[in-house]
């Protein structure tokens, strides 16, 4: 009795529902477009692209397709069919391998402990007592604040051995919610394409030289420049760095070969979670 | 009409929903930092407390008394405010772009929103009649929408000030909350 009475005002209630979403006249016009491309944006409200929620940016994208171009959806730039779509419903053409983004973790890992942290498993927490428990002051804490707020499970991780975030660039889809996240600073967002990843980010050259904070950062000895062959390495005098140029390098690997630190790294090959853990 | 009055003012000031009986205190802090969608969340909140309220007084004393099952009312109360909110979101997004948009998240929040829920059980506990609860739920919304525009006012101006570091956004929110949760005891003797 007592049953029967709860189901049929719960059936009661969803049949309301259902009346009114079938007879109530749709009045407003408009709203199609704004469906549509929400129906191909992924759904996962990651607020990548600064709105809101997906909504809300195919709103935005209704009102001015032109958006795409200033900020785009990582995600849908990542998946071929999804972006032909898009282009299809805003008309207009992208080039999405100039657009698609990676992010890349300037640190190599490993940089000696200085001090016991034992508070909160946050880098946020911990980059505020001396910027952080380790000798280099811009090296990963791998505390993995990165992790947390990666919107795509397993695009980026700790690597148990080296204590750094590593970046699957097979699953990132670039968002840059770990760029804003790090509180080192020391994400960066480079192009799909970037070829050879530079792991250091010691930036106070004149002050202190790398080596002595940390075994595999940048030490400036210019190795790498002299033996690039394709003339792809150009050394940068305010800073000291290498600054790499993607399009004359050819992956011969040799600026890798020559480090002394093990400070570069293919960006090209993908490092998986799994491979790691298991390792 | 004296009790009306009574009822009304008793649910604006001296039994305020959001500094007295501590409902509705996520939106509170939540929505409370522009003025604008403030009010625009009091508002919603105040619409749909007044359909709730007629609703479950409808439904209390029509079907849960008469079938002698008036315990299972909160089951019955959480179903009937969801499905009203959802006809409301609807309703207003097939009739009214511009109306839905300004209400944007605000609506189907306020499913979650315990205030909604507390008036309909207050309005049993109290033995309302179906004015009593309409006008004790118009009351509630128009003292959440107070409290709430108050809070954003202060907060608003608040983001001028200058006030320590360690101070800025929540922590000093909520001793705002405390010392405006303070004058609004002030009201109890009134009735």
């Amino acid at each position: 009795m007592i049953i029967g009475i709860l189901i049929a005002i719960g059936l009661a209630c969803g049949l309301i529902i259902y009346f009114v979403y079938i007879k109530v006249p749709q009045k407003v016009k408009g709203l199609e477009k704004t469906e549509e491309i929400n129906a191909i944006l992924p759904g996962m409200n990651c607020g990548a692209c600064g709105r809101p929620g997906c909504f809300a940016y195919a709103q935005a994208l209704a009102a001015d397709p032109d958006l795409i171009t200033k900020t785009p959806c990582t995600v849908v730039l990542q998946d071929p069919e999804s972006l032909e779509r898009l282009e299809k419903a805003l008309g207009i053409t992208l080039d999405a391998s100039a657009m698609s983004k990676k992010a890349l973790v300037h640190c190599n890992g490993n940089s000696e402990t200085i001090y016991n942290y034992s508070g909160v498993e946050t880098c946020k927490a911990a980059a505020q007592l001396l910027s952080g428990y380790r000798k280099c002051p811009y090296a990963c804490l791998g505390l993995g604040d990165c992790v947390e707020v990666c919107p795509q499970q397993g695009a980026i991780f700790i690597d148990p051995e080296k204590n750094v975030a590593i970046v699957d660039t097979e699953k990132c889809n670039g968002c840059g919610l770990c760029v804003t996240e790090c509180p080192l600073n020391l994400i960066e967002l480079v192009p799909a394409g970037t070829k050879i990843a530079f792991l250091c980010n010691y930036k106070p050259l004149r002050d202190i030289p790398g080596r002595e904070k940390c075994d595999f950062g940048c030490i400036h000895c210019r190795k790498c420049f002299k033996a690039c062959e394709d003339e792809a390495i150009e050394w940068n005098k305010e800073t000291a760095l290498p600054e790499f140029n993607q399009e004359k390098c050819t992956l011969c690997l040799k600026c890798i070969e020559v480090c002394p630190q093990n400070t570069l790294a293919d960006f090209t090959k993908v490092k998986k979670e799994a491979e790691l853990v298991t390792a | 009409m004296t009790e009306l009055i009574a009822i009304f003012l008793g649910m604006v000031l001296i039994n305020n929903f959001i500094l007295v009986r501590f409902l509705g205190l996520c939106p509170f802090f939540g929505v409370s930092k522009q003025l604008n969608s403030a009010i625009s969340m009091g508002i919603a909140v105040t619409f749909v407390m007044s359909i709730a309220s007629l609703a479950t007084w409808l439904i209390y004393q029509r079907i849960l008394i008469p079938f002698d099952i008036e315990y299972m009312y909160i089951v019955i109360f959480i179903l009937v405010i969801a499905t009203l909110v959802q006809i409301i979101e609807l309703f207003i997004k097939k009739t009214n772009l511009g109306l839905y948009f300004s209400f944007g998240i605000y609506l189907p929040l306020i499913t979650t929103n315990c205030a909604v829920l507390g008036i309909t059980l207050i309005n049993v506990t109290q033995d309302y009649s179906l004015t009593g609860s309409i006008v004790a739920a118009l009351g509630g919304g128009l003292g959440f929408t107070l409290v709430l525009a108050m809070m954003s006012g202060i907060r608003e101006k608040l983001e001028m000030a200058n006030i320590p570091k360690s101070m800025k956004g929540l922590p000093i929110a909520f001793i705002i909350a405390a010392l405006l949760g303070l004058a609004f005891l002030g009201f109890g003797g009134m009735i």
